[in-house]
């Protein structure tokens, strides 16, 4: 099915990945300290610099929080086309983005999460440049201590269909030291590559990342910096 | 392929407008709709076959969470999608909790466009479903459907394979079984296994084995397993506590299901026991090829005389 977008999802200068062709989900796997969900919130605020939507499912972060850690890498940051679906589970607190943050209290409840996340997506969809949109859902290892892992692969699934079929881009993040490797395995099948992030062994940068599974990206541990 | 969808709304012009909008933007598609107005009525109309669901939140006699409710046990595979008036912040989803359920406001700019793009995407790759999907299950779908595999002669050397498997691993319960679109059926079976029946794609672990790039799964023990863990239970009723699957692989590399060995207690298996199964399941398929073969010169030689 053919979409509005075209080019690919394009990201900083300190995050050496190339362009993401539209349509595709990107597993960001890396350990607790290794910062690997960092990467994944940035790979989806770097789209504050192209004018596309940024549209967040936060299971450990308030949207406030998420939206404070965004400006903290990026200066300026545009929140105008930032959504966000809180399932952080703490009181609802007036927020900035408005209506633009959903508020879900459980994270056991995936029909909530996804229909919530449907709906923002549409609305997100409407006012970005061409239907530009860039999904970061935070992460399936909290979702998982919640829900089983069929009832995760489902909802994992559906979202990344959604992401599919209107050309956007899925960034979902998960620490594989918490899952069994069946578990990432099955995980895994949901998405077209993989961005593996460890600490870095020198020192340089804010850690490691390596790409895997998708064309034409860098080979091998690369260097990164999350701060502009 | 056909594509059964039921389309669920009170009103009845709304129902057939979405439809032939959906039926227009969907053409390249094979698709047959079923229509509906209230939740009994489409109750009624769900199958094994229904592909998708598309339903408005408020029916008559109840609401589209019902209807999505109902449809997880008649067609687990289904997707779900809300089509509606109703603001998804009004609607308590605790009482659907755990299942997954897309949404289109009918009030969205786009119109049905979104919908069709929704709707597209969730038949041909079954987003909703619970379990991964192979990326070429349309042609190993097509591979299993080119078989015969009713032919009597066929079981029963099939039959003697399981058997093999069954004396070779010394356990109760042996099968080869066939991955469809929605189940997971049995073509030959050794012991207590005899007494299964088809059972939906989503309860197997078959399922998982077909996605092997070695193509063969060991699961030392279902209640352990994240993947199988939920429906341990099941499994234990049925005498299945450790599984040895090897893949039944086509001449043109498509699975079209595996060789298995069931024991009911928690087990390894070695490097050699799975070398073992896939060579009895490369010689089941060498049999379900060659009858195939057979079947079709005779049928050459039929057309001649």
């Amino acid at each position: 099915m053919t979409t509005e977008t075209d080019g690919g999802y394009e990201f900083a200068d300190g995050i050496p990945i190339n362009p993401i062709d539209p349509g595709n989900i990107v597993m960001v796997a890396g350990p607790a300290l290794s910062r690997a969900e960092d990467v994944a919130r940035t790979l989806v605020a770097d789209g504050s610099d192209n004018g596309e939507g940024m549209l967040y499912i936060s299971t450990n972060m308030t949207a406030e929080k998420l939206l404070n850690a965004c400006r903290q890498t990026h200066s300026p940051f545009d929140d105008t086309q930032m959504g966000v679906i809180d399932c952080s589970g703490q009181d609802a607190a007036q927020s900035v983005l408005g209506e633009r943050v959903k508020y879900v209290s459980t994270q056991s409840d995936l029909t909530g999460i996804g229909m919530k996340f449907s709906a923002l997506y549409e609305g997100l969809y409407g006012v970005v440049d061409q239907g530009r949109v860039r999904t970061g859902l935070i992460s399936l290892s909290s979702l998982s201590m919640y829900v089983d892992l069929r009832a995760l692969f489902q909802f994992a699934q559906t979202v990344s269909g959604r992401i599919d079929s209107a050309g956007g881009l899925g960034v979902f993040a998960i620490d594989p030291t918490t899952h069994e490797t069946k578990a990432v395995n099955t995980l895994s099948q949901v998405a077209d590559g993989r961005i593996e992030v460890r600490e870095s062994e020198n020192g340089s940068g804010d850690g490691e990342l390596r790409v895997r599974g998708l064309p034409d990206q860098p080979s091998g541990w690369q260097s990164f910096t999350l701060s502009e | 392929m056909v594509h059964h969808i039921l389309c669920v709304d009170p009103d009845e012009d709304a129902r057939e407008e979405t439809v032939d909008k959906l039926r227009s933007e969907l053409a390249a598609q094979d698709l047959r709709f079923e229509t509906a107005g209230s939740l009994a009525s489409a109750e009624a109309e769900l199958t094994t076959d229904t592909a998708a669901v598309i339903t408005e939140y408020e029916l008559p006699d109840g609401t589209g969470f019902d209807l999505i409710g109902a449809a997880q046990t008649a067609c687990p595979d289904a997707g779900c999608i809300l089509y509606t008036d109703t603001d998804p912040d009004t609607i308590d989803t605790t009482a659907l909790r755990g299942s997954i359920t897309e949404y289109v406001g009918k009030d969205s700019i786009f119109g049905t466009e979104r919908l069709s793009q929704l709707l597209g995407t969730t038949i041909e790759t079954r987003v909703q479903a619970t379990y991964p999907v192979p990326q070429n299950e349309t042609e190993r779908l097509a591979a299993l459907r080119s078989y015969d595999l009713d032919s009597p002669d066929l079981l029963a050397s099939l039959d003697r394979i399981t058997d093999l498997a069954a004396d070779h691993f010394d356990v109760d319960r042996a099968s080869i079984n066939i991955i469809n679109e929605h189940s997971q059926d049995f073509l030959a079976c050794y012991g207590d296994a005899q007494d299964w029946e088809s059972m939906d794609r989503e309860d197997s672990i078959c399922t998982f084995t077909i996605l092997e790039d070695d193509d063969v799964m060991t699961v030392e023990d279902v209640t352990e397993d994240p993947r199988f863990e939920t429906r341990s239970e099941t499994l234990l009723d049925m005498g299945i506590r450790a599984y040895l699957g090897a893949n039944l692989i086509t001449s043109n590399g498509l699975v079209i299901g595996p060789l298995c060995v069931y024991d009911d207690d928690s087990r390894e298996f070695s490097a050699a026991d799975e070398a073992y199964l896939r060579d009895l399941a490369d010689v089941a398929m060498d049999l379900i090829e060659l009858h195939s073969r057979l079947d079709s010169v005779a049928g050459d030689m039929g057309e001649a005389q």
